[in-house]
């Protein structure tokens, strides 16, 4: 059995906790947030330890590995305490405030046995699993375009407080929301060579953006759009929307469908000429354990299965989620080069 | 229990399939009276049950029942709470704290919140988490007063992660206070029907109704369509199915053949937006019920 522990015990910090609480090789023993309120009911209720303060914890507990769900602004330092212990980590997206942060704790990773993985649950998203092969079997040919949109009405009102409105501890739409398509991007079609056009604009926050667009550039001549708005409010819940154009077809994406349409017989097996409309029931596997989505218990155990089975994460390593954001930071780059 | 339920996830854009259709039926259902065209349709088809969630819009059709109260004189509802993305999104804007505080006293006026205060023991001071989500369940359950509920249902996606944690006494306290407040039984959706009944019998609340995706694609069903099965036939609990259609992958027929031919289960919700889908799928279902 796995010893683990959480620190940071908002949403998705409980998330992560019920996901693998009742995982086979895993045994929480410890649970770390400022919060009192929380920290004495987890107490009171369940079987486990509470600390206000990780380093406390993670010297005391005896751990394999922890999942930190702080705010960004935290992540760096907790990351950083908890590999120097040696264990195992998952940190939740965005994996850290700027690159260097970044870096340091890629580097310090290096040449180690540390499972290491960011939180970019969307790559474990059914759809865009099957998006992801169909990709790398080559099915739409050359790259030509493509269009990454996401929109959700997570920010209706300026959020004057909590660290989701304020720039310096990773707040702001680009940080915490918009990260999730662009890692997406990084994943399906690659880490763009020039950023350009690139606009941050403000709707109800003060410190931070709302909105974003931006225009990727790709030295084999493949050129993509995102769109990006948190603050949305004719969407129920975010929404992802992806549609990727090669030489050989086109395939149209969301979170629960995705169409492809090839422009000759293609070679793969269950698809035809012309459109193919394919379903999440279609080709969905149930998983161990359901919370909030498919996607977030496979992401977790797959974390689980590269401890036990000592085995380097491929999906979603700290190096990928220092790829993203370091696409950030050129993003934020080039809209600060606007003259008006 | 009834037989048959009608839900309510197509009102407001909740389609596990497509996001377009999601998009296209909230559009459709933008304005109450179109809701009300179709629960209309329903009860004249002979259905007067209905599970809601706690959607804002949901109180203003409560109050369209109560205004009526001949024409709807045997609706039976079944309230299903919280609805999350309320609370996703206050706690975004508020924390944690912030969006209790809303909740707990939202239109409420300063007497009624000084008593809310006082019955709640000072629930927000002594920090008890099952003392708060029972003033958050009278919340919720406010737009439902005067009204005739049958059981009050805990959402899947909050009894998921409180079965995940594993933490027994809120399941308990959520019973007993249903029970006692409402005198009707608590009820739970779950995506994770097998381990939550066990979990339910274990935790000494018995002859639990569970509602949970039950089709033949096996579709929202953890950890399999085979431990379903073994829990339909093994385990005493009031078992009702949803998402019989697995969001179109089954046909109606062989979808409703399925579900109905398995003797143990005791309810079936659906939802459905036209005339002949709420008719056609009713029929179905009392073809193979008898």
């Amino acid at each position: 059995m796995l010893r683990g522990a959480i620190i940071g015990f908002g949403r998705m910090g409980l998330t992560h906790f019920s996901i693998l609480n009742n995982h086979p090789e895993v045994n929480f023993v410890a649970v770390c947030d400022p919060s009192s309120f929380l920290m004495k009911n987890i107490s009171k209720y369940a079987d486990i330890e509470t600390f206000q303060d990780y380093r406390k914890m993670i010297d005391k507990m005896d751990l394999d590995f922890v999942i930190v769900a702080t705010p960004t602004g935290a992540h760096a330092e907790n990351v950083k305490y908890a590999i120097e212990k040696g264990l195992h980590v998952f940190v939740e997206k965005p994996f850290s405030l700027n690159s260097t942060q970044g870096r340091e704790l890629v580097d310090l990773v290096g040449g180690k046995d540390i499972v290491n993985q960011v939180g970019y649950v969307v790559r474990f998203n059914d759809v865009f699993l099957e998006v992801k092969k169909l990709l790398d079997a080559g099915a739409l040919g050359d790259l030509i375009t493509f269009k990454m949109e996401m929109h959700g009405p997570t920010l209706l009102k300026d959020a004057k407080s909590g660290w989701r409105s304020k720039k310096k501890e990773g707040g702001g739409c680009l940080y915490d929301f918009a990260s999730h398509s662009i890692d997406l991007i990084n994943y399906l079609v690659g880490v763009p060579d020039e950023i350009t056009g690139s606009v941050l604009q403000s709707i109800h926050s003060v410190d931070v953006e709302d909105a974003i667009s931006s225009t990727f550039l790709y030295k084999n001549n493949l050129r993509g759009n995102l769109l990006v708005n948190w603050s949305e409010p004719s969407y129920r819940k975010p929404a992802y929307k992806m549609e990727i154009f090669g030489r050989k077809g086109k395939i149209v994406a969301d979170l629960h469908a995705y169409k492809v349409f090839f422009r000759d017989e293609p070679e793969l097996d269950g698809f035809n000429q012309g459109w193919n409309q394919c379903y999440v029931t279609d080709f969905v596997e149930p998983v161990r354990f359901y919370v909030r989505g498919f996607e977030f218990t496979r992401q977790l155990d797959h974390f689980i299965a590269c401890i036990v089975n000592k085995s380097a994460n491929k999906v979603c390593s700290f190096a990928d989620g220092l790829k993203t954001d370091t696409v950030i930071e050129r993003i934020v780059e080039d809209a600060a080069k606007r003259r008006f | 229990m009834d037989r048959i339920i009608f839900g309510d996830n197509q009102f407001f854009g909740i389609n596990h399939m497509s996001e377009e259709k999601a998009q296209a039926q909230s559009e459709r259902f933008k304005d109450l009276d179109s809701v009300i065209k179709v629960i209309d349709t329903a009860y004249d088809c002979g259905i007067h049950a209905f599970m809601f969630n706690t959607h804002e819009r949901v109180g203003q059709l409560c109050d369209h029942f109560r205004a009526n109260p001949e024409k709807y004189s045997d609706l039976r509802l079944y309230p299903s709470m919280p609805y999350a993305h309320k609370y996703a999104n206050a706690v975004n804007e508020k924390g944690m704290v912030g969006a209790l505080n809303e909740f707990v006293f939202a239109g409420r006026s300063a007497g009624q919140a000084l008593k809310t205060i006082v019955r709640g023991g000072l629930s927000v001071i002594n920090q008890d988490m099952i003392q708060v989500m029972k003033l958050l369940v009278d919340a919720e359950m406010r737009m439902f007063h005067g009204l005739n509920v049958k059981a009050i249902f805990l959402q899947n996606i909050v009894t998921d992660l409180l079965l995940g944690m594993g933490v027994k006494e809120v399941f308990v306290g959520f019973s007993d206070h249903i029970k006692k407040t409402y005198g009707v039984d608590a009820a739970f959706n779950s995506m994770n029907m097998p381990k939550l009944v066990d979990f339910l019998i274990d935790s000494g609340i018995e002859n639990p109704i569970v509602c949970s995706s039950i089709n033949k694609a096996g579709y929202l069903m953890q950890p399999s369509i085979g431990e379903y099965e073994k829990t339909l036939e093994e385990k005493t609990f009031r078992p009702m199915a949803m998402s019989i259609l697995a969001s179109g992958a089954v046909p109606p027929k062989e979808a409703v053949e399925y579900v109905a031919g398995n003797k143990n289960i005791k309810s079936i919700v659906f939802g459905a937006s036209s005339k002949n889908h709420i008719q056609q799928t009713k029929d179905l279902i009392d073809q193979y019920t008898n």
